[in-house]
């Protein structure tokens, strides 16, 4: 198939919005100190707050394919007086202010809050300050993406395939495992791959309910904001070691992305 | 696909709600921008207010943030007219910005903890207790880090550095932790909650704030930044700001 060109007025707006995106992106590899770059990220502390984001962001991601899976398929299969009524309260991070999303889980988990003042009670332990809360903030943030995509998938799924399991008396649990999640595959790698993203990211929560200590809650983009105050170059440096994550991370999974929004 | 429409949407509409530093628009000669310690939000906005109620016409806005981000804020090019910063760090690394600073006032920062707390002295911070400060590389760190040092008595570690006094004093207030190092104006501007405990050497807990008008703003000839500088310097001030618990540098 031939491909039709496109009209000018399209293309230079087209022009005009990768130049707004890719520009500052641009901007960071010209800052950063080249000369001094591994020194730069050898000083204090930033390898900690790198690790401790990786491996926080990974637990916090794999937490939300476990649980946001199987909300995702519920919801799929779920008639519209249910989806009406969860659909917003899940996707509601999404769209929440970082401070806002912060509060409402200090709101919740803070020795003062709903939950957290029995907790601190009987175990005499409060959530924030603790790496856990980290976690906690990145499945709270994260979460939706991955039940978003996930769900727009599985409602992609042929009808008759599903039918044709089930005149075979495959049960529901068979075909959700070993039906939707095969065929799904591409939509579920994007979500979990954006709601890791979004938790990697992660500030304004985080600051708020876990607090900044170097080692527990200290995470990268924290310490880059940091850094910012003590070495610019420390702070160009770290963010470019981001920036190269994130975007070798959705060129390598450029295929199942594409896939998940075209069908 | 509508589905994915929606998704788009969605992370539009997130982009857009998620804050984003203080932009200002060029300066026109009736407004006067001012960048504060965070420590100096409640002051500074009540003498905002009564300057524009007494200057009809005149805006003056603040941003309030650590000094230290201030301070890297306007090496970036951020317009302020006047810098009050909260120690002479922050206010020298801006000499080229902000030529001539004062000395202004000084603050001392204390043990902060609710009323009616088992925390009575400073070592009480050792027995299990969870107490935060601010981060080492701001003011209110900076101040924090010395005042332990001269104690001596204190080996337990804070839960968190945080980035300004009003967060600390904010997680404090809301119940989260059982001490913070804050200001002794932090602790004043909530008297009927919080009690302070204080270093046994000021000096060592105390922090000189300078306040300073941007070389722009005298080369451009800012009437009203000029006249609200001299207003946060004159009398009215003075009274407020001792009412809240600042003394002022001589």
């Amino acid at each position: 198939m031939r491909r039709r060109r496109t009209d000018p007025v399209t293309r230079l707006l087209a022009w005009m919005a990768i130049t707004v995106i890719a520009l500052p992106i641009i901007a960071i590899f010209v800052k950063v100190p080249w000369s001094t770059f591994f020194t730069s990220l050898r000083g204090d502390g930033s390898f900690t707050a790198v690790k401790l984001s990786i491996w926080t962001s990974l637990l916090a991601g794999f937490i939300c394919l476990l649980l946001g899976v199987p909300l995702a398929w519920w919801l799929a299969k779920s008639g519209d007086r249910v989806t009406t009524i969860l659909r917003p309260i899940v996707l509601a991070p999404i769209a929440l202010p970082p401070t806002v999303a912060g509060l409402a889980m200090l709101g919740l988990l803070s020795r003062t809050g709903l939950l957290g003042r029995p907790i601190f009670k009987i175990f005499n332990w409060q959530m924030p300050f603790t790496t856990s809360a980290v976690i906690f903030a990145g499945i709270f943030v994260g979460l939706p993406f991955l039940v978003l995509v996930s769900e727009s998938t599985f409602r992609q799924l042929p009808r008759d395939v599903q039918d044709a399991a089930e005149i075979d008396r495959a049960t529901p649990a068979q075909i959700f495992r070993q039906i939707a999640i095969p065929q799904s595959k591409s939509g579920i790698v994007t979500g979990l791959v954006l709601a890791w993203a979004r938790i990697l990211g992660e500030f304004g929560a985080t600051m708020m309910f876990a607090g900044s200590l170097p080692g527990t809650t200290q995470t990268w983009t924290m310490q880059i904001y940091q850094e910012l105050n003590i070495s610019q170059d420390t702070a160009y440096a770290l963010s470019l070691l981001m920036v190269l994550i994130s975007v070798s991370l959705i060129f390598f999974l450029r295929k199942p992305i594409t896939q998940a929004f075209a069908s | 696909m509508k589905f994915t429409h929606s998704i788009t949407s969605l992370v539009v509409a997130s982009a857009l709600l998620s804050p984003t530093s203080p932009s200002f628009a060029q300066n026109d000669s009736h407004t006067v921008t001012v960048f504060a310690a965070s420590s100096l939000t409640r002051v500074f906005t009540t003498l905002g207010s009564n300057f524009q109620a007494a200057h009809p016409g005149v805006t003056v806005r603040f941003s309030f943030a650590s000094s230290t981000t201030l301070a890297t804020q306007i090496k970036a090019g951020a317009p302020a007219d006047i810098f009050a910063s909260a120690d002479a760090t922050s206010m020298s690394s801006v000499s080229a910005q902000v030529p001539h600073p004062v000395d202004y006032l000084v603050n001392q920062v204390v043990v902060a903890v609710p009323k009616g707390s088992r925390i009575k002295k400073i070592s009480d911070l050792n027995g299990g207790a969870t107490w935060l400060q601010c981060a080492h590389s701001v003011p209110c760190g900076i101040a924090a880090d010395s005042a332990l040092k001269s104690e001596g008595s204190v080996t337990s570690s804070p839960v968190s550095l945080e980035g300004s006094d009003a967060s600390a004093a904010a997680k404090l207030l809301s119940g989260s932790v059982d001490a913070a190092i804050v200001y002794k104006t932090d602790v004043i501007a909530n008297l009927g909650k919080l009690t302070a405990i204080p270093f046994a050497s000021a000096v060592a807990a105390s922090t000189q704030y300078q306040l300073g008008i941007s070389g722009q703003s005298v080369k451009s000839k800012s009437h009203w930044a000029q006249t609200f500088f001299r207003y946060l310097k004159g009398h009215d001030a003075e009274k407020l700001l001792v009412a809240s618990g600042f003394t002022l540098s001589q």
